[in-house]
C-alpha cells in the first residue's frame, strides 16, 4: 500500500515529500513544479486566483516548456 | 449543462475490488497500474482488519473500513492548472481527461493531484493478455493516465465499468446539475462527505457513510439520463421507459419512491443484467 504509483489519500503535511519523490528524475525542473503544485492547490482554496497564478509562473513555465498552454490564461494576457 | 459525478455509498462498499478490476479490464490499464482501488482503513494490509477479536470475554474491536479511490474530477482540479501543454483538461460535462497525444510526462499534474489517483507509464506498458484487454487504447510509456469516469462509454450512454459490476450497488453515477437524477437526489437525501474538502477542489465523487441507502439497481444498459420514465428505486416491474406521452397526470401509480430512512437494501432482479 506504499507504491507511491498507487492512489492514496496523503495527510497535508506528508504531500510535500511524496510529490517530491513523484518528480523525482523528470526531465523538467522539479523544484518548479513543486511550487507550481502547491500554488495550484491554494487557487483550488482560493487562497490565490487563477490570473494570479498564471501570471506568477508564465515566464519560467516558458523558459522551461517553450510555451504555456494553461487554461489559467487571464483574458487579454499578452504572452509576450 | 451535464456535470457528471459519482456517489459512493461506503456502508455498501464490502471491498471487494469488484471496481478496480472491471476498470482496469474495461480501459486495459497496464501490468502494476491501477486508476481506481479499494483502500483498507485500519488493518496492515490490505485485506486485514484494525482491532482485534474479543478476549475474556470483552467486546472487541474488530473493525474494517473500506475507501474507494480513484480521479475525483475536481471542479477546481489543481492538476489541469498546471499542466504546461493543457494535456490535462476538462471536458464540456465536467469529466477530467488527458490527452496522450499532448502529454510530455513532466508529471506536474501527479504532484498537484492531492488524491494521488494518477499513474506514469514508466516503462512500456504491459498488458494481459498482451493485445489488452476493454475498449481504449493502450497508452504509450512516458505518460500520466487515470480515470476517466469511462468517458468512452459515458459519451455511448452507458454508466463506468465501475458502476455496472458494483455487486453491492454502493455506486451511482450521473448528472450534478440534473436535480431529478438520482446522484443529486442522493447527495440531497444523505449525509455525503467530499475527500480531502479543505483542499478547495470541490471532487465530483461523493462518499456517503453513516447511513446506508437503498443502492441503486442497474435497470438497463443505457444511462439513468436516458431514460426519463424509469424509477431507479422501483421493484424491477416498472424499470421499463414508458411509452412517451402516455404518463397519467393524477399521479397514480407513480414509479418515484422517495427514499426513505429505513428503506430496504437493494436486492437486484434476478436478470436485470448488466451490459456486458
Amino acid at each position: 500500500m506504499n507504491n507511491p504509483q498507487q492512489p492514496r489519500l496523503t495527510p497535508i503535511d506528508e504531500w510535500e515529500d511524496e510529490a517530491t519523490a513523484m518528480l523525482d528524475g523528470v526531465e523538467y525542473n522539479t523544484e518548479l513544479g513543486l511550487r507550481m503544485a502547491r500554488d495550484a492547490i491554494r487557487v483550488s482554496n482560493g487562497e490565490l486566483s487563477d490570473a494570479e497564478f498564471h501570471e506568477k509562473y508564465h515566464e519560467e513555465v516558458l523558459a522551461e516548456f517553450g510555451e504555456d498552454e494553461r487554461p489559467t490564461k487571464p483574458e487579454g494576457f499578452d504572452d509576450d | 449543462m451535464t456535470n457528471y459525478g459519482l456517489v459512493i455509498d461506503q456502508e455498501r462498499c464490502i471491498g471487494c475490488q469488484a471496481c478496480a478490476v472491471s476498470c482496469k479490464q474495461e480501459n486495459n490499464v497496464p501490468m502494476g497500474q491501477f486508476w481506481n482501488r479499494v483502500l483498507t482503513e485500519g488493518g496492515d494490509k490490505i485485506d486485514t482488519p484494525s482491532g482485534g477479536y474479543p478476549e475474556d470475554g470483552g467486546s472487541g474491536s474488530l473493525d474494517m473500513e473500506y475507501q474507494p479511490t480513484a480521479c475525483q474530477h475536481c471542479e477546481n482540479a489543481p492538476c489541469v492548472k498546471v499542466c504546461p501543454v493543457n494535456a490535462t483538461y476538462t471536458r464540456d460535462d465536467g469529466i477530467v481527461e488527458i490527452d496522450y497525444d499532448k502529454c510530455i510526462g513532466c508529471r506536474y499534474c501527479m504532484a498537484a493531484c492531492p488524491y494521488n489517483a494518477r499513474v506514469f507509464n514508466w516503462d512500456e506498458p504491459e498488458q494481459m493478455p498482451e493485445e489488452g484487454t476493454g475498449d481504449v487504447a493502450a497508452r504509450p510509456q512516458g505518460v500520466v493516465e487515470k480515470c476517466t469516469f469511462c468517458s468512452h462509454r459515458v459519451d455511448e450512454g452507458l454508466d463506468p465499468a465501475c458502476v455496472v459490476n458494483c455487486p453491492a450497488d454502493a455506486r451511482i453515477f450521473g448528472d450534478l446539475d440534473d436535480e431529478g437524477s438520482t446522484v443529486s437526489k442522493y447527495i440531497n437525501e444523505y449525509e455525503t462527505d467530499q475527500l480531502l474538502e479543505d483542499r478547495g477542489t470541490d471532487p465530483k465523487t461523493h462518499y456517503i457513510s453513516g447511513e446506508m441507502s437503498p443502492g441503486r439497481p442497474q435497470t438497463s444498459d443505457k444511462m439513468e439520463s436516458e431514460l426519463d420514465d424509469v424509477s431507479p428505486w422501483s421493484d424491477g416491474t416498472e424499470d421499463v421507459p414508458s411509452e412517451a406521452g402516455g404518463s397519467d397526470s393524477s399521479g397514480s401509480g407513480g414509479s418515484h419512491h422517495s427514499i426513505e430512512g429505513d428503506a430496504d437494501p437493494h436486492v437486484p432482479a434476478v436478470g436485470s443484467g448488466g451490459d456486458d
